[in-house]
């Protein structure tokens, strides 16, 4: 039991990593800032723009 | 010697070795059994477990021995080093991460649609040359690829292959580099936009569900911007479900007599439409279209990647196709040419995949703990691709094979009707009837499954085929389209991000020439530049939609060897690194890869230039439809098509020949680097960022 709740909370970590929410976290508490919605646009467009300048995978 | 109360702690210590060992042995001759197994097979049938069985026990004694030598004695990793996640931790690509997430994030950046069309096209050699390729060339060949470069990054501050190719081997490294990713970047684009096509061409349901992304996309966008700022994982799961009621909608509209003309597009139509697509997604902001369908791609990606093991694992299916059929000897009706060398390029990803080293040298560098998780992360990610290619080898294979031939063959082969189609094929010895094609096409949800080119259809029924094993054949229309949403989904996002790239990269390289036109943000370079990358994939995407060998014979052969020719450049740029560290004693780790990949790519190259034979040589193939011109037998429409197959043959052929000699500059420039250093003539420093410390705990790593 104690093992597939590892597993749960690492799939979950994997699933907010993939999907930017982890790293909007260490943004945040980076600069020591709150979450609001323009904090989220400024990190958005920040990590959006860093991550589609690098070429895809075949 | 020993104490009373270590005594005991060691002989369970040795025991427990011992028993490791034994198990390692037995993975050994698990995995020697299983691989002769499918190996000597001749005449029956064999269960698809087999496969499973050979790749996985392969994969990990070689993850567990191979890739740990590499580790311990060649790279000497070392967990007291820092690495530039912690080094240079900023809190956003810096980042110190867990292992095992980064192993899936690196794994979800490096898995594209590579691995599961290249061995669906193989399968017409049959199982066998495909299935041996993408084991032995994943442990010996892609896996240590990744590796390398990720390690050469990681102790170089998360440098890329071009920064790396520049600083070890020379400026001419760097600027070649460069230029063979934007090359190979059109080809890519232009050869998956043409599997799409081939994928919904007459196909409503298919055309509706893709289409139903595109507003399903925006309103992602919308949400996580305006209304739900940050809540990327809800944002997607809604986004699924309305993926998965388009697919709903697709089969109404399919049964709609006004709304089914409406979504059967031709060829050229669904060509146009992605062309202008790709345009739109590279001048939009980010944030409205592309992001959002990235990141359900990228979810709906690795979902169905694990549904498709879980079901082969239960459903355990037979595969139909023979070891061998007899297109090896290059007259296969899918693409022409020999098992050596068509065989390796076809199958890149999965094998080995020089755009790997474009992932390896990005992100995951900078997001490694410690220095050993380097080998999970670089190795064993790697391996994982490499057994999704195996698994898209099964579901090619357990489809009949006159079903398999007639999806697959384009018209201009085995007939431009059903029944010369099925006559050709089965004067082939595959057997298949006009009515068992319509009855598949009918549960499918398609009005015809005859020339489906590209792989993606056939990858389709492979993989409905195993769900439905699962949960039952009422429902294979809908994982059939599901499946095809998938494939359309994630080629579609990846056409998209490829051209933004191309984009920028063009942007990059005409900066020196017009510093305007460098500039990011300025709108008529943008449009420029964007519509310039558009044209150049889009005319080859074109070219293929005219081509009447289904453009697939021509392109996907190219896109196989410049993908190769990368990881040529890549494992170049490994094995110069690898020389400066130990002269000669380890060279054969990444020499070996390097001088087969040179040997299969050039032949391949050289044989798709000259080859006399016109399905196979671009240039016999313009002598040929130059006689067909100069003959006189053709007129109006026809004598302009031709002289377009004409232009575009050597156009091919012309392409086919820069790679090589952007490859052949790199070549020569490494050797003489080596023999310098081998010598002693060269200094052979290495240009590794120095040792630091590491703070990070034990725990923490």
């Amino acid at each position: 039991m104690i093992r597939l709740r590892m597993f749960g909370s690492l799939l979950l970590a994997l699933l907010r990593e993939l999907s930017d929410e982890n790293a909007y976290q260490r943004h945040l508490a980076a600069r020591g800032r709150e979450h609001s919605p323009e904090e989220w646009r400024k990190f958005s467009d920040e990590r959006l723009r860093a991550k589609f300048l690098r070429a895809r995978c075949c | 010697m020993f104490s009373a109360t270590s005594a005991p702690a060691s002989r369970s210590g040795g025991l427990k070795r011992l028993l490791g060992y034994f198990l390692w042995v037995l993975v050994a001759i698990a995995a020697a059994f299983c691989l002769a197994a499918i190996a000597l097979n001749r005449g029956e049938h064999i269960n698809s477990t087999w496969l499973v069985l050979a790749s996985s026990c392969t994969y990990l004694i070689g993850f567990r021995f191979y890739a740990r030598f590499i580790a311990a004695r060649v790279m000497a990793l070392n967990n007291q080093r820092a690495t530039p996640a912690e080094r240079l931790k900023n809190g956003l690509d810096f980042e110190p991460t867990n292992k095992w997430i980064l192993f899936g994030h690196h794994f979800a950046a490096i898995a594209g649609p590579g691995p599961l069309v290249g061995p669906v096209l193989a399968a017409q050699f049959g199982y066998l040359p495909g299935t041996l390729w993408i084991i032995i060339g994943g442990v010996l060949g892609g896996a240590v690829q990744d590796f390398v470069i990720l390690f050469a990054s990681m102790r170089r501050d998360g440098k890329s292959l071009g920064q790396m190719a520049r600083e070890e081997i020379g400026k001419l490294g760097g600027l070649v580099a460069l230029l063979t990713v934007l090359l190979i970047m059109i080809v890519l684009l232009a050869v998956v936009a043409l599997v799409v096509v081939n994928a919904l061409v007459g196909s409503p349901w298919g055309t509706f569900t893709i289409a139903a992304t595109m507003p399903i996309a925006l309103f992602m966008g919308l949400y996580l911007r305006y209304w739900r700022p940050g809540k990327v994982l809800e944002c997607s799961i809604i986004g699924f479900l309305l993926v998965v009621a388009a697919i709903f909608g697709g089969q109404w509209v399919a049964e709609s007599s006004f709304w089914a003309p409406v979504f059967t597009l031709s060829a050229t139509g669904l060509a146009l439409a992605i062309i202008i697509y790709g345009f739109l997604a590279s001048v939009l902001p980010i944030w409205l279209f592309l992001a959002p369908r990235d990141y359900l791609s990228t979810f709906v990606k690795l979902g169905v990647i694990f549904l498709l093991a879980v079901g082969i694992v239960l459903v355990r299916p037979e595969l139909q196709l023979p070891a061998f059929t007899r297109f090896t000897d290059g007259t296969g009706p899918i693409f022409a040419g020999k098992i050596f060398p068509f065989c390796f390029i076809t199958i890149a990803c999965g094998a080995i995949s020089g755009f790997h080293s474009l992932i390896s040298s990005g992100t995951t560098p900078r997001m490694i703990e410690k220095e050993w998780h380097a080998w999970p992360v670089g190795y064993g990610a790697m391996l994982l691709e490499s057994f999704v290619a195996v698994m898209a080898m099964i579901a090619a294979c357990v489809m009949h094979p006159g079903v398999y031939f007639a999806v697959n063959s384009p018209a201009g082969i085995v007939g431009a009707t059903p029944a010369a189609a099925v006559a050709t094929i089965n004067s082939w010895g595959f057997p298949v009837s006009v009515a068992e094609m319509q009855e598949l096409a009918r549960s499918a949800g398609e009005q015809t499954l005859f020339y489906r080119t590209g792989g993606a259809p056939s990858l389709a029924l492979g993989m409905a085929h195993i769900f439905a094993g699962a949960g039952g054949r009422a429902v294979i229309g809908f994982w059939y389209h599901f499946a095809i949403m998938f494939e359309a989904l994630f080629i579609l996002t990846i056409i998209a991000a490829g051209t933004r790239v191309g984009r920028f990269m063009l942007q990059d390289l005409l900066r020196h020439a017009s510093p305007s036109l460098g500039r990011m943000r300025w709108i008529s370079g943008m449009m420029a530049t964007s519509s310039a990358i558009v044209l150049a994939w889009g005319y080859f995407l074109y070219q293929g939609v005219r081509d009447p060998l289904g453009g697939i014979n021509a392109l996907w052969p190219l896109f196989g060897i410049a993908n190769q020719l990368l990881a040529t450049i890549a494992l170049c740029v490994a094995t110069t690194i690898l020389v400066k560290m130990h002269r000669a004693r380890y060279l054969w780790i990444t020499g070996l890869p390097l001088v087969w990949l040179v040997i299969v790519t050039f032949t391949a190259a050289w044989q798709k230039i000259f080859s006399p034979v016109p399905r196979i040589g671009f240039l016999a193939q313009a002598r040929q439809l130059e006689s067909a011109l100069a003959s006189g037998a053709l007129t109006g429409a026809q004598l302009a098509q031709t002289r377009t197959l004409i232009f575009n043959a050597r156009l091919d052929a012309v392409l086919c020949a820069v790679f090589l000699v952007l490859v052949a500059v790199i070549l020569i420039d490494s050797l003489r680097i080596w023999a310098g250093v081998l010598q002693g003539t060269r200094e052979s420093r290495v240009m590794e960022a120095p040792f630091v410390m590491s703070h990070l705990s034990a725990e923490e790593a």
